[in-house]
């Protein structure tokens, strides 16, 4: 397919300095700093418990981190994040895929897709974000009448991004999207996320412990532990080709 | 067995109708309750007052008390508002909601009653209006206006409202909140806001409600706690959360009530409530098309 946007695009990028957070006096993120800049994929790597999910609250304004930076850009326009309320930040144009996707069980497939245009800049392109939703997940087009509560691990996971998709994001945040998947999904998934991210006119931040399937659409990647960044890698090739990395995760 | 059937029929028209005007009065609550959690003892209070003001204006203007309670409307509105976001600042933000929620709206009840009693003591009130006495009949079928009429609004409202829920975004957001807060949030509403409009909405109907009561019949401050059994045993029949259901809870309810009031006599009608609600909850909890 054809990607939707050539040529130049405004910036849109994220930027994470040097922030501390911690939930009550156990601190979970310590001097934690990454950037995402326009257009790119970057992974965030990193096992059970190590603080993934937290900075991903801290970038909605869902924890409030003790110190640090988070500043985006979005269509050229600068915002900082610090002290604004997550739906301050969504309208702002940044979505997240939430760990353990949060679909609203009871309502219908179709009714969370409408739900997630609710901020006003994304009503107006709904009706193609619709399309494009039902055109890249048919299954959601299928089942659009089906409650959410009902649907299949893996038509749930399709669901939470495309709902994420219908707030026309300019920076997309997903949080461990394999989880609970069966091994061909979970590629299926990181495969879409890649053809959503390149059509999209996206900029993606993704939490995995998944390390292989991650690497594979990454463009960077930065490994946490312990809520600090143990290490840096500036291309996939980087990541692939470390030594920790592939002793302790990739298991080679 | 001519005479029967005619009760019969009478009686399943009658109950109908009840059931249209125990919808008006339950749909507010079956937002409140039924949707946002928020156990409002006092709505029918509201309903009182709605009754009241339909009364006044009736009494010294002559206009029409259904006409009255929709330009009474954003008044309930922003009534509604207003409380909710008292009840949200004392309780719901402190996470005491359960029992410190349900004594605040106890005195709501109270302190609503009695300011009607001390303003128009406790005569029977009732309104003007040229549908109330006139009867259609079709064969042997009896259609009271009285009752006809404010059926007939009651259903107009939850269909406005049924479709204000299912086609407008803040709808759509009205039925999420309580699924999942912080997922809306993700969606970029603010779950206080939709709660607020919500339960905003939930007291404007009593608005209309108490012009269909004063209607139906007279009124005096304390009639409203008739109505609180029956109002929480349709949403529960009828499924919480569901408006559909509530409409279906509310005509059984009446047709059950009407048939109890034709063949065992009225004094009986009250209780069927009661059973009906404990039946519900033994049978079938969840309710006819509830979450
Ligand atoms: N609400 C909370 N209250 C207290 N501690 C918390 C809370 N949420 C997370 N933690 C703790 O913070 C640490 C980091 O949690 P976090 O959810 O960020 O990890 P994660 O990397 O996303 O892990 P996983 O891969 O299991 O999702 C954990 O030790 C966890 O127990
Ligand atoms: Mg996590």
């Amino acid at each position: 397919m054809i990607p939707r946007w050539k040529g130049l695009t405004l910036a849109n990028s994220l930027t994470i300095e040097k922030i501390d957070a911690a939930y009550g006096a156990v601190r979970v993120l310590e001097n934690v700093s990454l950037n995402v800049n326009t257009g790119e994929t970057v992974v965030l790597l990193g096992t059970n418990g190590n603080g993934k999910s937290t900075l991903m609250k801290c970038v909605m304004g869902i924890v409030r981190p003790r110190a640090g930076r988070i500043v985006v850009e979005i269509d050229g326009e600068r915002h900082d994040l610090i002290g604004r309320s997550t739906e301050q930040i969504v309208d702002l144009g940044i979505a997240l895929v939430p760990e353990g996707r949060r679909l609203f069980p009871r309502l219908s497939v179709e009714e969370n897709l409408l739900l997630g245009a609710f901020r006003r800049k994304a009503r107006t392109a709904l009706r193609a974000n619709l399309d494009f939703c039902f055109e890249c997940f048919p299954r959601l087009a299928e089942r659009r009448a089906q409650l959410a509560g009902s649907m299949s691990g893996g038509e749930q996971q399709m669901l939470a991004l495309a709902r994420a998709l219908m707030l026309s994001p300019r920076i997309l945040l997903i949080d461990e999207p394999s989880v609970g998947l069966a091994p061909v999904l979970v590629s299926r998934t990181i495969d879409k996320i890649k053809e959503l991210k390149d059509q999209y006119k996206l900029t993606v931040l993704m939490a995995e412990q998944n390390f292989p399937q991650a690497l594979r659409i990454a463009d960077r990647g930065y490994v946490i532990v312990h809520g600090q960044i143990a290490f840096e890698g500036r291309s996939a090739d980087e990541l692939n080709n470390n030594e920790l990395i592939r002793k302790f995760y990739l298991g080679l | 067995m001519e005479l029967s059937f005619d009760l019969l029929i009478n009686a399943v028209i009658a109950g109908i109708l009840l059931g249209g005007f125990y919808t008006a009065v339950t749909l507010g609550v079956s937002i409140s309750f039924g949707i946002l959690d928020i156990v409002n003892i006092a709505h029918p209070a509201f309903i009182i007052l709605g009754s009241y003001i339909a009364y006044i204006v009736n009494t010294r203007l002559g206009i029409d008390p259904i006409a009255v309670s929709i330009l009474m409307l954003p008044v309930f509105y922003l009534l509604g508002a207003g409380v909710y976001q008292v009840y949200y600042e004392s309780f719901e933000r402190r996470g005491q909601e359960s029992l410190r929620g349900l004594s605040f709206f106890f005195g709501l009840l109270f302190v609503t009653e009695v300011m009607l009693i001390l303003v128009f003591g406790v005569d029977y009130r009732y309104v003007e209006a040229p549908y109330i006495g006139p009867s259609w009949r079709l064969g042997v079928m009896d259609f009271p206006l009285r009752m006809l009429v404010p059926c007939i609004a009651a259903l107009t409202l939850f269909a406005a409202l049924e479709l204000y829920l299912s086609y407008t975004f803040i709808g759509r957001a009205i039925k999420a909140v309580a699924q999942d807060q912080l997922a809306l949030r993700l969606m970029g509403a603010s779950p206080v806001r939709i709660k607020r409009i919500a339960f905003g909405i939930s007291i404007a109907t009593a608005s209309v409600a108490g012009a269909l009561l004063i209607i139906i019949q007279p009124v005096e401050p304390s009639v409203g706690r008739e109505y609180i059994g029956r109002v929480f045993a349709i949403c529960v029949l009828g499924g919480l959360g569901s408006l559909p259901g509530t409409v279906i809870g509310a005509m059984l309810l009446g047709i059950l009530e009407s048939f109890t009031a034709t063949f065992y006599g009225p004094s009986w009608a009250p209780a069927v409530a009661f059973g009906v609600l404990l039946l519900t909850l033994a049978f079938r909890p969840a309710g006819l098309l509830g979450r």
